[in-house]
């Protein structure tokens, strides 16, 4: 029980710092965290399998994803989000559908239905609930088809990532240069200002 | 392992879901904002499971699995967006970015 | 009265040619008027004659009695069961005709002289023989429809032909005065309709009558009401009559033919054809023969205050209309049919005669600048006394014949007043006749214009042939046809129709005897007449006799009762307000504003939703979450997904 408390615990509080954090790299790494807190819960809840590509995939392949954008978008040494807050009034709209949202989540966990206990029997066999054996036999025959379609999204996606990147292979022209170096000066005088 | 009682995961999970929504809302960071999202994504995973668990039906689980595949799809055609767009720029500002504005 | 129509089968193609040879003539000047030019008149007369002669040869066919059914039927299509459309010949549509197409042919014919010059030369021949063919429309139908449709059409050609010269903004406004009160009469008329459809279910004449039994008494007075507002409009009957004087501003021909020959006698042959339901509503009679009777008297007084020639002309048709009114009003339908015979003859020569004078004397028409013109127009003079002594009711002449008939018919059935009335007036009326002719020819020349010096290229033959023609039937045909009562041929040709009038025996006064008296008061008239402007001494001061006579004349007559301005305060006057309240004030305020404030609000809405396309992604996500969470909210509230 505390352990699932202290679980969730860190979940939170990561999420949170993601959210709050000044530096992205920061958030990166609470980001990591949440996951790492996320895949103990998975597993407290038998789905092993999903545990553990939960790791692989999401902090291991995603993440440092996000952390090779983060270096390619630091080439400066200038802070990041200089420019005027366009929507300073955010807070407000924002603020009341959290509110709203916490009062949703109070009553549904009112109506939360109770919880069977597993069927007793080792990791592994196919016939426990949550093994990977189980996993496996739903997902290649139950659940083909979406599987197959993933497949297809992901190639998508490939094609898109390469379509998107190949033309930043250039590096940028000299009037933009000066044009971005007007932008600056504008957003520096703007924020000595405001 | 004894999992908790259910409602316990539900609350985690929109908590953490709402989480990710204050996140793409305030900030202005693109990639605080893409992270944001996946905060959302993994709460609804959350869900899944514990709801897979519930009601013993491994279909859940094979969704949620189908849901990281398609998340991490996204996340990279995201990031290329986001590299796209901002590279040229000196600040990493979503505000500035208005080729939508009409 | 036999229900004729009812039996009558078969078809008669004849009376189709008869009927559309006019309208092909008027559409021939329509189209090819410019290339026509003079030959547009002779076309057209031919035409009109031909028909004369089609219906000359059509008198067998239609006082045809074969058991039942009387006259030659044409039918011509039927709309749905109960509208039946087709023509009809038979002895009272026969003689209107002989009038229409008879006279009509003499009239064109002379047009072809008196409008000689004129710039629209063809125009004026299209439309006469547009006219021609409205009249037979309107008394060659079987049915009310079609004697609708051809009401409507005579008082188009009516306005058509009234403001011929349509750059004068008398003629304008004259034309236009008649049709609206002819429309008046044809709201009247459709209105008789509806009731007659709504009881019978079909619009026939025959099953109209043989239904009047079945109507009782208020539907009948309502029926007959309705048709005598149509018959009142049309025929210039108190009060709808002030049309009349201002449509002599139309050309002579068309007085001559139109307004006095047969579209003013429309109601008189109405009332003829409708005489099964005005003989069962006595209310009805009287209405009519009152009416009747006050316009005799009304358009007689008011004729001696004239001094336009042709405005002299139009109170006497007005008057000797109201003759005819009171005719067939009263019962005598005989009676009141043969002044319409008659009237047409001498009227028309009237008119025809006077336009003769007209045309010499370049168009001018105020008598009190003409005079002397009998030793300078001898054939004008000579023509114009005999169709005044027909008018007058001289004895032997065939006005005699005809206004007695109706002056005695009103005392048999039961109308002392109107008996007295007639007489009264046939005075009055040989006074003003008189009078006119004593002006207008006899003295010394008052005039500025050399008669005769504009006469045109015509030659005078064209002109003079067809009124010379005339003075023959406006003299003789009186005596020709109705001498004899009961057994002449007039009442034995209408002796199917009207035979069976109950006729009640003489009060009193014998026929011969009411003769005597009216020739009495017409020698009274004369006498006056000669006294006041035909003596020596009396034709130096007539001219300021006669004004003097226009001007005691009292204004509420002169104002035709102040009808005209009556009207103007009641309809013309809140319409013009009506008008400038919706051009001012609705128009620009109400239905531009509208359109104005439309814009704006779209404008305004428009800007809203556009401030929305802020191009910030941070607000388009909000709007993203701000929708999810109502789809959330809403199915947390009805209790999941299902």
């Amino acid at each position: 029980m505390i352990a699932f408390w202290l679980v969730g615990t860190i979940l939170i509080a990561s999420a949170v710092w993601t959210i709050a954090a000044r530096k992205p790299v920061y958030s990166v790494v609470a980001l990591l965290l949440n996951f790492a807190a996320l895949a103990v819960l998975y597993l407290t809840l038998s789905a092993e399998f999903l545990a553990v590509i939960q790791i692989i995939v999401y902090s291991g392949a995603i993440l440092v994803l996000f952390v090779f954008v983060i270096a390619l978008l630091s080439s400066g040494t200038a802070p990041f989000a200089a420019g005027p807050n366009r929507l300073p009034k955010i807070w407000m709209p924002a603020g009341i559908i959290v509110a709203a949202a916490f009062v949703f989540l109070t009553y549904a966990l009112v109506r939360a239905p109770a919880l069977t206990p597993p069927r007793a029997g080792a990791v592994g066999n196919a016939g426990v609930f949550g093994s990977i054996a189980d996993f496996g036999k739903a997902l290649f025959t139950v659940q083909l088809l979406p599987f197959e379609v993933t497949a297809l999204i992901l190639m998508v996606a490939v094609i898109g990532v390469i379509t998107l990147g190949g033309e930043q292979m250039r590096a940028p022209s000299p009037p933009h240069e000066a044009k971005v170096e007007r932008a600056m000066r504008e957003a520096i005088l703007r924020e000595g200002e405001g | 392992m004894m999992a908790a009682p259910i409602g316990d995961y539900v609350a985690l999970a929109s908590v953490m879901f709402f989480i990710g929504v204050l996140g793409v809302i305030v900030r202005r960071n693109p990639l605080i904002m893409l992270m944001s999202i996946e905060l959302m994504f993994n709460a609804a995973n959350l869900l899944l499971i514990a709801f897979a668990r519930a009601w013993l039906q491994n279909s859940g689980q094979i969704f949620a699995f189908l849901v990281i595949t398609v998340a991490a799809a996204e996340a990279a055609i995201g990031l290329a967006i986001i590299v796209t767009t901002f590279r040229p720029e000196k600040y990493v500002d979503v505000d500035d970015v208005r080729a939508l504005k009409g | 009265m036999i229900h004729h129509t009812l039996g009558v089968t078969g078809s008669y193609p004849l009376l189709l040619t008869l009927w559309l040879l006019p309208l092909a003539g008027a559409v021939i000047c329509w189209a090819f008027g410019p290339q026509l030019r003079a030959l547009a008149g002779w076309l057209v007369s031919a035409l009109v004659g031909a028909a004369f002669v089609l219906a000359v040869l059509s008198w067998a066919a239609a006082t045809q009695n074969a058991g039942g059914a009387l006259g030659a039927h044409q039918p011509l299509f039927s709309w749905m069961p109960g509208f039946d459309f087709g023509l009809l010949l038979d002895p009272l549509s026969l003689l209107w005709t002989f009038i229409i197409t008879g006279v009509g042919f003499l009239i064109v014919f002379y047009s072809i002289g008196y409008m000689d010059g004129d710039p629209a030369f063809a125009r004026f021949f299209a439309y006469m023989g547009f006219f021609v063919f409205a009249m037979l429309t309107l008394v060659l139908s079987d049915n009310f429809v079609g004697l609708l449709v051809g009401w409507g059409l005579v008082g188009l050609a009516s306005y058509f032909l009234i403001g011929f010269w349509f750059e004068r903004p008398t003629a304008v406004a004259a034309a236009r005065k008649a049709f609206v009160i002819n429309v008046v009469g044809d709201v009247g008329m459709m209105f008789a309709i509806f009731l007659i459809v709504a009881n019978v279910h079909s619009i026939g004449f025959g099953d109209a009558f043989a239904a009047t039994g079945a109507y009782g008494a208020g539907l009948l007075f309502a029926i007959c009401l309705a048709l005598f507002i149509g018959a009142a409009a049309k025929s210039a009957q108190v009060p709808l009559h002030t049309w009349l004087p201002d449509a002599m501003e139309g050309p002579t021909p068309v007085s001559a033919l139109i307004h006095a020959a047969t579209m003013v006698t429309a109601g008189v042959y109405l009332v003829a054809r409708c005489a099964p339901l005005w003989d069962g509503s006595a209310g009805a009679q009287m209405l009519v023969g009152t009416i009747g009777g006050l316009t005799a008297l009304l358009g007689a007084v008011l004729g001696t205050a004239q001094w336009d020639i042709k405005r002299v002309l139009a109170y006497s048709t007005m008057s000797q209309i109201g003759y005819m009114i009171m005719g067939v009003g009263v019962g005598a339908y005989e009676g009141g049919i043969a002044h319409f015979f008659t009237h047409a003859f001498f009227k028309a020569q009237l008119f025809l005669g006077a336009g003769l004078v007209i045309h010499a004397l370049a168009n001018e028409q105020d008598i009190r600048k003409m005079g002397g013109l009998w030793k300078r127009m001898p054939f004008a003079f000579w023509v114009m006394l005999t169709a005044v002594l027909s008018i007058c009711g001289v004895p032997m002449f065939s006005g005699f014949f005809s206004k007695d008939q109706i002056i005695y018919g009103a005392l048999q059935h039961g109308h002392p007043w109107l008996y007295a009335v007639g007489i009264v007036t046939a005075g009055i009326t040989a006074y003003y006749m008189f009078r006119l002719l004593f002006i207008a020819f006899l003295g010394e020349y008052r005039g500025d214009e050399e008669p005769g010096a504009h006469s045109g290229q015509a030659p005078a033959w064209i002109m003079n042939a067809p009124v010379a023609i005339l003075v023959v039937p406006s003299v003789a045909i009186g005596a020709a046809l109705m001498y004899g009562g009961e057994n002449s041929p007039w009442a034995r040709f209408f002796a199917p129709l009207f035979g069976q009038q109950m006729v009640p025996s003489a009060a009193g006064i014998s026929e011969g005897l009411t003769s005597a008296i009216v020739f009495v008061a017409v020698l009274i008239g004369f006498v006056i007449a000669w006294q006041r402007y035909a003596t020596r001494d009396a034709q130096a001061g007539a001219v300021e006799r006669l004004q003097g006579e226009t001007r005691r004349m009292p204004a509420v007559l002169v104002n035709l009762f102040y009808f005209d301005a009556a009207i103007d305060l009641i309809f013309v006057r809140p319409a013009q307000f009506l008008g400038v309240v919706g051009g001012r004030v609705l128009d620009p305020r109400v239905v531009d504003g509208a359109v104005r404030d439309l814009v704006f609000w779209a404008r305004w809405l428009g800007a809203v939703v556009r401030s929305f396309q802020t191009g910030l992604v941070r607000a388009y996500a909000l709007i993203l979450v701000f929708g999810a969470a109502c789809f959330i909210l809403y199915y947390a509230l009805a209790g999941g997904v299902r």
